[in-house]
């Protein structure tokens, strides 16, 4: 079997000794380094970007939160203006409502009046003609005699009928 | 079957220089030369991948990496932190017995791996460094890792020499399992070669399938061994650690 000549021995454990030493020292001091160095980038660089999306998200939140509160308040502000106008204009509907009605009651009053005068006015022009009818006819008549004060007390008992 | 058709042909070193250092022959061999193929593979590889150094990293930077992650995972679930240390030497030790490995299944290539003597020098260097390390964390109390607590005290004399015996066979047992493994596959495969040709007609082709498959095989072994070894050589530090 050549694995148990002695006679390469010497050559193989030198050959040995120079490769592995040469592969053990360039290994330790470039390559490894280089992979560690790429992984730890790589680690860094992944670890910076979560930081930085939970930042982000964070402040996304934060707007999400801000514009929510702004909304509501501007809700709040434009039920709050809603309300505040229609009582204002309620009340000026109905201020002017009073208003016409006054003068509506106002207007109804001096008709009122105005056809009480014209009523008793022609009820006493009425009472008068029926006065000097009546008079008139007695004295046509003339079998009795009539004073004026009976006549006027007759025609002012009518008065009730008239009205 | 004569001598220079032997399937343990392939394992002969042939020197390509006859270089002599005092009394001591240093010639470059065949060995040697996978060696250096091996070495300048693994450098190559893992300079020129990652040369790019990208966030986001290319096919063969993504291997290298891989391989990375794969020792470093192994050192920290075996040794744990105190490991960190010893990384780039397990990381050398991994590649160096794998892609060793890999270089010996190109074929006429020389697989250095199935010679005892560089595995017992590899496992030599562990043992060697693992031991001085023992020592230097623990001193003298390193002697009671061959001292099991919680035994009956009558089995300590038959245990200590136990122990003792399965520690100084740590370094055999780490190349021969390696040594054995690239010897007998090598081997397999010359033989199942040798087939092909001295059967005749077409019957060559049923030596020739089992020699695909051996050789899927082979690659499959000769993944686990440098696994197996660079995980015995992370459990032998641990050992230096913690004692029982």
């Amino acid at each position: 079997m050549p694995q148990l000549n002695p006679e390469f021995f010497v050559s193989q454990l030198f050959w040995l000794v120079v490769t592995f030493s040469f592969l053990f020292v360039f290994l330790w001091r470039v390559s490894l380094p280089r992979i560690g160095n790429v992984l730890e980038k790589r680690e860094r660089k992944i670890s910076e970007d979560l930081t930085s999306a939970k930042e982000l998200q964070v402040e996304a939140s934060k707007i999400q939160e801000t514009i929510e509160s702004q909304l509501k308040q501007a809700r709040a502000d434009a039920s709050e203006l809603i309300k505040s106008s229609s009582i204002s204009l309620q009340d000026k509907a109905q201020a002017e409502l009073n208003k016409l009605d006054k003068e509506l009651e106002a207007k109804i009053d001096d008709s009122a009046k105005a056809i009480e005068k014209s009523k008793s006015e022609s009820v006493s022009q009425i009472q008068e003609q029926i006065y000097e009818i009546t008079k008139l006819t007695i004295s046509k008549v003339g079998t009795f005699n009539v004073s004026d004060d009976e006549i006027k007390k007759a025609v002012s008992s009518t008065e009730r009928s008239i009205n | 079957m004569a001598a220079k058709d032997s399937p343990l042909k392939q394992f002969e070193i042939v020197p390509f220089s006859n270089t002599e250092v005092g009394s001591y022959d240093i010639s470059f061999t065949n060995s040697s030369l996978s060696m250096v193929i091996t070495v300048a593979v693994i450098t190559l590889f893992l300079t020129l991948t990652v040369n790019p150094r990208s966030i986001i990293p290319s096919r063969m930077q993504l291997i290298s990496e891989l391989m990375y992650n794969f020792i470093a995972q192994l050192l920290s679930d075996t040794v744990g932190d105190n490991g960190k240390k010893y990384f780039p030497f397990v990381f050398s030790l991994f590649m160096f017995v794998l892609i060793g490995n890999m270089v010996g299944m190109v074929p006429y290539q020389f697989t250095f791996t199935s010679h005892i003597i560089v595995t017992f020098a590899l496992a030599a260097v562990v043992f060697i460094g693992v031991t001085i390390l023992g020592f230097v964390n623990h001193g003298i109390k390193f002697f009671t890792f061959f001292y099991i607590p919680g035994v009956p005290f009558y089995m300590h004399p038959l245990l200590i020499p136990i122990e003792v015996i399965s520690y100084l066979s740590r370094p055999i047992s780490l190349s021969v399992r390696l040594f054995a493994n690239m010897l007998a596959g090598h081997t397999l495969l010359k033989v199942f070669a040798g087939f092909v040709v001295a059967m005749p007609f077409f019957s060559g082709a049923l030596p020739l399938a089992f020699i695909v498959a051996l050789t899927g095989l082979e690659i499959l072994i000769a993944f686990l061994q440098a696994y197996v070894f660079a995980i015995l050589t992370c459990l032998y530090i641990n050992d230096a650690y913690h004692l029982h």
